[in-house]
Formats: C-alpha cells, structure tokens, sequence
C-alpha cells in the first residue's frame, strides 16, 4: 500500500513540470512581440528593453522556460503590469474565496447526489428512478452561468432574499457568509451533482449485482447496511475518481460563477486581467489554478486506494 | 439494427427530434427570423415581447427572437466543427501511439496528459486569452480542449486489437500500415467514438455559450447566445425576457444532444442498466 | 425428530421479456439434522437457484411462486422479513461459488468474518477477533492471526473458500448450503476443501445442501444425493444407491460420464462417454419428461406427461416411466 502511494507521488513532479511547460507554450502563443504585448502599447523603449531582459527574451526558448521556472519555485510568479504588485500576492488574496465556493459546492452537491444516486440504484426501474433521470439529463443541459442569473433574478432581485453581489468571508461571520455563498454556490453545484448522482447509481447498480453483495443478505444482514457498508464503499471508488475530474468543472466554473455574482475570488481576476491584457495575471491565474486541479486528483488517487484496496496490484 | 433498438427508446427519439429541431432552424434562419439579427432600432430600445417581436429587443433594440434563432447556426458551427477537429486530430494521434508504442506512444499521451490535467473551461479560456477572441479560435480552442479524450479511445481500441491474428494475416498479404490501421482497427472503436462525440457536441454548445457569456468566444456584435445573455445583464432585473429566451435555447440544444446521446450509449455500449 | 429441511414442491421462476424461465419447477427434497445432501446437475439446471429460494434471496426478477420450505417445521416462505435475518447466517448459513467475488474486496478477512458473528451474538470486538483466529486455524489457514488482517486479494483461492467455509460455520448453524463451493478452485485443492467442510461440519451436528456438478466429490462426502434435471429432481437416494444402482436414465448417464481411471479388459483405455443433446432451455420445456429428447431409453408415452415418483427401494426413488418398483408412489 506504501509503495502505491510513494508511486503516485512520484507521478506529480513531472506533472507538475508538464502544466507549467503547457503554461509556457499557451503564452507563447500570443501573436506580436511579447515584449510590446506585456508593457502595453504606450511603452516606452526603455520598458520594452527591460522586459525584453525579465524576459529573457534573447535567450534560446528552452533557457527562457529554465528562467521562468526557476522563478516560479521561489514563488516569483510574475508582476502585474496594471497594479505592479506581484501576481502571487494578488492569487494569495483572491484564492480563498474560489476554494470557499468550489469547496462548499462540492460539499453541497455530494450532499444531494450522493443520496440521490444510492437510491435511484435502490428503487431501479421504478418511476421514481425514472424522475430521477430526467433531472440528471436536466442537470447537465442547463448552463450554470444562466441558471446563475435566474437564480440571481428570483431570490436577489424579486424576493429580496439574498445579496445580489459581495461576499464575506465564512471564517469570520459564517451565517452571514453563506448568505452570500448559497446562491453561487448552489448554481456551480448542479452540473457536478447530476454527474455525480448519475455515476454512484451506475456504480451502485453494477456493485449491487455481485456476489459479495447478496452473500451479506445471506449472513443476515439489513438491506440498508448491505447497500450503505457492502455496496457503498465498493461503488464509491470509480465515483470517486469522477468526483475529481468534476473538480475541474468546478474550478473552471468558478470563473463563470464569479462574473456573474461579482465574487472577488481568482476567477473574476483572471477575466478581468484577460480585458486588460495583463498577461503576467492571466498566466499566473491559470497556471496556479491548474497545479491545485493537479494536486486535488492526486489527493484523490490517493484515497482511492482506502475504497478499492485492490488497486495496488494493478 | 441500431435504428430498430433506437424506435424503443422514447428518450432518446425526443432527443433526436430536438437535435433535428435545431438543425432545422440553423439552416431555415433567414426564413425563420422576423428582422435582421444585427439590426439596430435606436427607437424601440428594451421593448418587452410584443406580436411584432416575439421575445422583445435589447438595449439596441435589436431583435432577440431573431437574434436565438440565428445564434443556433453559431452554436451547432461550433460544436460541429470543434468536435470534427477533435475527432479528426485524436483519431490520427491515438492511432499513431497505439499502434507504434514504444517513445512514440509516450511522448503522444504524456502530451494528452497534460492537456487532461487541465480543467476544460480553464484550458479554452486560456486559449481564447491568448490567442484573441475570433470565431475559428473558438473552434481550434475548444477542439485541442477534447483531442485526449478521442486519442485515449482510439489508442485503447488500437492497443486490443493489435495483438489479434488477423492483424498478422493481414501483414503478411502485404497491407500497409495505414490500410491496416484503417481498415481493421478503426472499425473497432467507432462506437466509443459515437458516444464520445455526442456528449462532446453537447459540453461545446455549453463551453461556447459560457466563453462568449465571458467575452471571450464568438465575437459581437454575432448573436451568439451567450453574447445576448451577457449584453443582457446589465438590463435583466426590469427586462426579465432577455435572458430568459436565450437560456432556454442553449438548454433546449443541449438537452437534445444529451438525450440523444444517453440513448446512443445505452444502445452502442449496453450494461445491464 | 424433525427434519432439518423440507421442501415441498417447490417452485420459483423468472419472469423476463423472453417469457417465464422455469428453474425451480416442483421440488421437493428433505434433509435429516447433520445429513449430508448432495446436490447433483448439469449447470442451469436449478440447484443454485433452490438453495437461494430457501434463503429468499432469489435474485430478480425471479420470485417464489408456490411450495413450502420447512425448516424444523417452520415455513420460510410464511416468515416476515425480519424474521428470516434473524435464521440467515445464524441457523441456515450459505457459501459461494466464488469466493473472490463473494468476499467483500473492500474490508479484510477479519472485518468479514466477526460481521454476522457480532450481529447474532452481540458480543465484543475482541472476543469476535479471538473465535474467528480460532476457526481459521480450524479451516487449516496458517497463522491465522496475520491472516484475519489480510484483505481477500491477499489470499490465494483455496485460502478464500476455506475462509469462507470458517465464517459459515463460525455460529454452528443447523444447515448450511454450499453452492459449488470447489467449482473455481483448482482441482487438486477440492477434495482437500471439501474434505474440511463435511468433517467441521459433523462435528458441529450442521447438516449440509452440497450443490455441485461434480459427482466425484460427492461420492467421497455426502450421505444422500438427489440429482436435478431442468429445474427437477429426477432420483434421490442413499448414495450408495445413486452410484451402484441408478434408475433414471439421466443418473445413469451422469454416471458413464466420469472418466475412469485404469484401462478395459481388452487393454484400451476407456472411452470417455458423452450425453446426447443439451440441456433444454428452462423457457422452453420439452412436454411431459423434461429429459425425453435426451433419453436413450424412452418410450412412446414419455412426452404425454410428467412422470409419478416410484420407490425403489427404502430411501431410493426415481422420476421415471420405465420404473415400476411397488408402484407404490412415495410421499413428496
């Protein structure tokens, strides 16, 4: 079991090392002089000199990422050409809202889905599977970012119960932080539920049909301790596995999420530098973003293992 | 044999009607539409649905009902195209790893790899960012987003196969490798392929929608429906029928794929659900 | 005293969208308390679906459709579900086929094992631990304290079914069914597995259903044997009996079956015997004798109808029409 979990954690360094070299190459893609895209078109000659320095410009492509790199393991992710502060200090500020709202949309969906999906597989082939799916299929097909602002039109605007903008954050005043959380939270959440629930209820389905599950019956067992201890844990695996792509969805839908309900978190900074060009931001945006997608699949691959402890020999 | 499995699945016949429903008023807009999408009518600025304007008009006065109808031309070009490209670059790289091994097979999906280890919003957004927001960009974007996906499917079918005898009797009479890798393999995997490219036309019309909703897809003044929900915004709160329309045709077009796709899996790749 | 287990013509079916598979199609068999019942039949021919039917745990969409399973005189079929977790596992135990796939992958040995030990006898954790190392070291499973923490793909496939045999036992129940409990295993380690099933067994007084195809294995362990045709028994009887004097055609074809070792009078190795056509399909059942299309020996009136038991001897009857015997039928 050690050894499968040293293993995956060698597999993160070159990981890790292939984001940034993506990174690097995204920005590389920019057309025109990098130079003149990263100071902006009232430059002057010695700005465009000294980042063409920062840069490395002159230097050969591969010796520019070795620069860059370099910088980013200190922590140096770049200045922003618009405030001049240090990009990692603006991402340190803004990251805790995205991880409140990614996390407590994750929270709130496994909430639903999970449940959900356990009984759907439970009562299969009834209507009651039936309704639920229809609301899976529902679930994937409404966009997030317009459920948002319907949300945002009924309870904000007409009911007046929520905030429509601002956000406090939940260590310091919890209730009052999820007023502004619940609605963006809940919006971001659905994709994921439906995904989530679709794929425990297939899970269960299939886990349900072995051996081991009607050998429990055979000892004596309850049906809702054979279908939450026996089969639960053994369908929770491949759930698992897709619990973390979707963290994905949730992090590229917090970006969304956070334009449409004015959060300050990374993903409104990362739009709003796009409008603004400022290149430094958007790269260091999107490659912090990336590593933590990286490292929550890792954390994920690891407690794969306590679901399905066969993975070691595979 | 598909078409007969197809009649008994109610579901998947409503989503196939929505998909043709869609199509249909992509090809038919001009005839469809009661005004010029990008027209403006400074006089009848934010007119709330009337008998002359179906779901009313936007802060230019510009026709939203023309304006859904036409966008569904960008949205079914989009993820046509997008998934083409996809398809079309991953078949070929996922062939290639498959069936050559060795470093090859290596360097293709450690690149596939890290193109995964990105969330697919992030990825396109960075695309978009960086390579400014045009309409083909928006394509390529979200394509090189989806290529893994269709080279893991072709590499997996590819890999079984190989080892199969027929594949050596074929060599032996002398066929390239390219007729064997055509002929035999691809056969294969075209199921997956289906299924994959199904659900993957629905999550572009979504992830096209959702970049242009951030100004970063298709460029306006185009009707793209998450162009017309983001002009929405600022107007929604007395001006509920902006964004109500265009939200229900982008969940409308992807419902149909969805549904249309579930029956499709259900069919192609039969569990006992 | 009464018997452990009787059915009474027993029937339990499938119903899917190919029409009404018919598995259990009226049996009736008894088993005496520490009797050792073999089960014998080609597969699909119901053995396994009878023993879940005593369980009610018929898989979907099958479902007991009439008969009556006493066991000690009570009617299964008529108990509430509560009451019946209450037998399983506890009097009535059950093992399976695969042990891989019957052991949980996700919890060890051990956790499995104290699980109906606990939930019967409530007792405590460390108590469960120490019987459980103890019957494991009964089932013959070296250092079975190592072992108890070991999950299922650990164990090698002889280790599993012996581990199972221990937690079937653990509570001394009164019968325990044993689906093909050897048929994953290798062929050198059944015997041996078999061999510590039927001697722990004795000992506790548990009678045993043994369910199998294999009728060597039979042969060596069990007191009685019944063998199943398409969804029938066809012959019951004391297993000297079954192997010396079958009746029914089929018995007697299960019988040339088995490769004998050694060679002919004339110096060549026997030929191995095979039975004529397949086993008919449980949607689809031949009219009147289910083996009638099989039968080398049948008659004009084997399809009219279904054939009344005869008794051949004392505890040795036959479905047939050939048989005469007294004539007189015997009960059940």
């Amino acid at each position: 079991m050690i050894r499968y979990l040293l293993r995956r954690l060698g597999y993160l360094i070159p990981t890790l090392a292939l984001v940034a070299l993506m990174v690097f190459f995204l920005t590389h893609l920019i057309p025109g002089d990098p130079a003149v895209v990263m100071m902006g078109p009232d430059a002057t000659q010695e700005d465009l000199d000294s980042a063409r320095q920062t840069l490395g410009l002159d230097q050969p492509l591969w010796r520019q990422f070795g620069l860059w790199m370099g910088s980013l393991l200190q922590g140096d992710f770049g200045v922003s050409i618009h405030t001049h502060r240090p990009v990692f200090q603006s991402i340190k500020e803004r990251f805790p809202v995205t991880i409140t709202l990614t996390t407590l949309s994750l929270l709130l969906s496994l909430l639903f889905s999970l449940p959900a999906g356990v009984l759907a597989a439970a009562y299969h082939n009834t209507k009651k599977d039936y309704l639920f799916m229809l609301g899976t299929i529902l679930g994937v097909s409404v966009p997030g970012f317009w459920l948002g602002l319907m949300a945002l039109l009924v309870f904000s605007v007409h009911l007046g119960l929520i905030p429509s903008t601002g956000f406090v954050p939940l260590w310091i005043d919890f209730w009052e932080g999820l007023r502004f959380m619940i609605l963006p939270s809940l919006t971001l959440g659905v994709y994921m539920a439906a995904v989530v629930a679709r794929m425990t209820r297939s899970s269960m389905l299939e886990v349900l049909r072995l051996e081991y599950v009607t050998h429990a019956r055979a000892k004596g067992l309850g049906e809702w301790k054979v279908m939450t201890k026996h089969a639960l844990k053994n369908a929770f695996a491949p759930t698992l596995t897709t619990i973390g792509l979707q963290y994905g969805m949730l992090l590229g839908g917090a970006v969304v999420t956070e334009t449409v309900f004015s959060l300050p978190g990374l993903g409104k900074y990362l739009v709003t530098s796009i409008y603004m060009r400022d290149y430094p931001v958007v790269q260091g945006c999107i490659l912090f973003i990336a590593l933590v997608y990286v490292l929550i699949n890792m954390v994920v691959d690891l407690l794969y293992s306590y679901f399905d402890p066969r993975i070691e020999h595979a | 044999m598909v078409l007969r499995k197809l009649r008994k699945n109610r579901l998947g016949q409503i989503g196939l009607a929505v998909i043709a429903l869609n199509v249909l008023v992509a090809l038919l807009a001009p005839v469809i539409a009661t005004h010029d999408p990008l027209r403006i009518d400074v006089a009848n600025p934010a007119a709330p649905p009337s008998a002359k304007s179906f779901f009313g008009t936007d802060e230019y006065g510009r026709d939203i009902f023309s304006r859904v109808i036409y966008g569904t031309r960008i949205s079914l070009f989009v993820s046509l195209f997008s998934v083409l490209f996809a398809t079309a670059v991953g078949v070929v790289l996922g062939a290639v790893a498959g069936y050559y091994g060795g470093w090859v097979d290596n360097l293709i999906m450690r690149v596939m790899d890290a193109v995964m280890s990105f969330p697919a919003i992030l990825l396109a957004i960075a695309i978009m960012a960086f390579m400014g927001a045009r309409l083909m960009n928006v394509v390529i974007a979200l394509g090189c987003v989806y290529v893994p996906r269709f080279a893991r499917i072709v590499r997996g079918s590819v890999l079984s196969v190989k080892q199969k005898e027929f594949v050596e009797a074929s060599l032996a009479l002398g066929n390239g490798d390219a007729t064997i890798i055509f002929r035999h393999i691809l056969p294969n995997c075209l199921a997956p392929l289906i299924v994959q490219a199904t659900a993957n036309l629905a999550y572009a019309i979504l992830a096209e929608s959702a970049l242009s909703f951030l100004g970063l897809g298709t460029p306006p003044p185009a009707p793209s429906w998450g162009n017309i929900l983001s002009e929405a915004r600022d107007f929604m709160l007395d001006n509920v029928w902006m964004t109500v329309f265009p939200g229900l045709a982008i969940t409308l077009a992807v419902l149909g794929f969805n549904l249309f796709g579930d029956a499709l899996r259900d069919i192609l790749d039969p569990r006992l659900n | 005293m009464e018997a452990t287990l009787k059915i009474e013509e027993l029937k339990t079916f499938f119903q899917t969208r190919e029409g009404v598979a018919k598995a259990v199609n009226g049996v009736s068999l008894g088993i005496e308390p520490g009797m050792i019942l073999g089960v014998v039949g080609e597969s699909g021919c119901g053995k396994s679906v009878t023993a879940f039917s005593v369980l009610r745990l018929v898989p979907h969409p099958g479902r007991i459709v009439s008969g009556r399973v006493l066991f000690q005189g009570r009617d299964l079929l008529r108990l509430p579900e509560k009451e019946m977790r209450r037998i399983r596992g506890d009097r009535i135990s059950m093992i399976f086929q695969e042990p891989m796939i019957s052991l949980n992958p996700a919890f060890t040995v051990g956790d499995q094992l104290t699980e109906a030990l606990r939930l019967h006898r409530r007792i405590g954790r460390a108590e469960a631990r120490a019987k459980v190392i103890g019957m494991l070291r009964q089932v013959e499973i070296p250092a079975p304290e190592k072992r108890i923490d070991d999950y299922p793909h650990h164990l090698s496939g002889g280790m599993r079914q012996r581990a199972m045999i221990a937690e079937a036992l653990l509570l001394n129940p009164d019968l325990l069914l044993a689906d093909e409990p050897t048929t994953a295993l290798d062929v050198t380690i059944q015997a041996q597995v078999v061999e510590i099933m039927c001697r722990l067994a004795r000992e506790r007084g548990t009678a045993i259903m043994f369910i199998t195809h294999n009728l060597g294995l039979v042969a060596e362990s069990a007191d009685r044997v019944a063998v199943m045709y398409a969804g029938k028994i066809v012959e019951e009887g004391g297993v000297r009996d079954i192997f010396e004097n079958a009746r029914h055609p089929y018995t007697r074809g299960l019988m040339r079956s088995l490769p004998l070792p050694g060679r002919r009078s004339d110096g060549r190795s026997h030929k191995l015997y095979e039975m004529p056509g397949v086993v008919p399909s449980l949607f689809d059942l031949p009219p009147g004798c289910a083996f009638h299309p099989r039968c080398p020996e049948r008659e004009a009136g084997c399809h009219r109808s279904e054939p009344p038991w005869r008794r051949i001897g004392p505890g040795h009857r036959v479905s047939c029409w050939k048989e005469g015997g007294d004539g007189t039928p015997a009960q059940g």
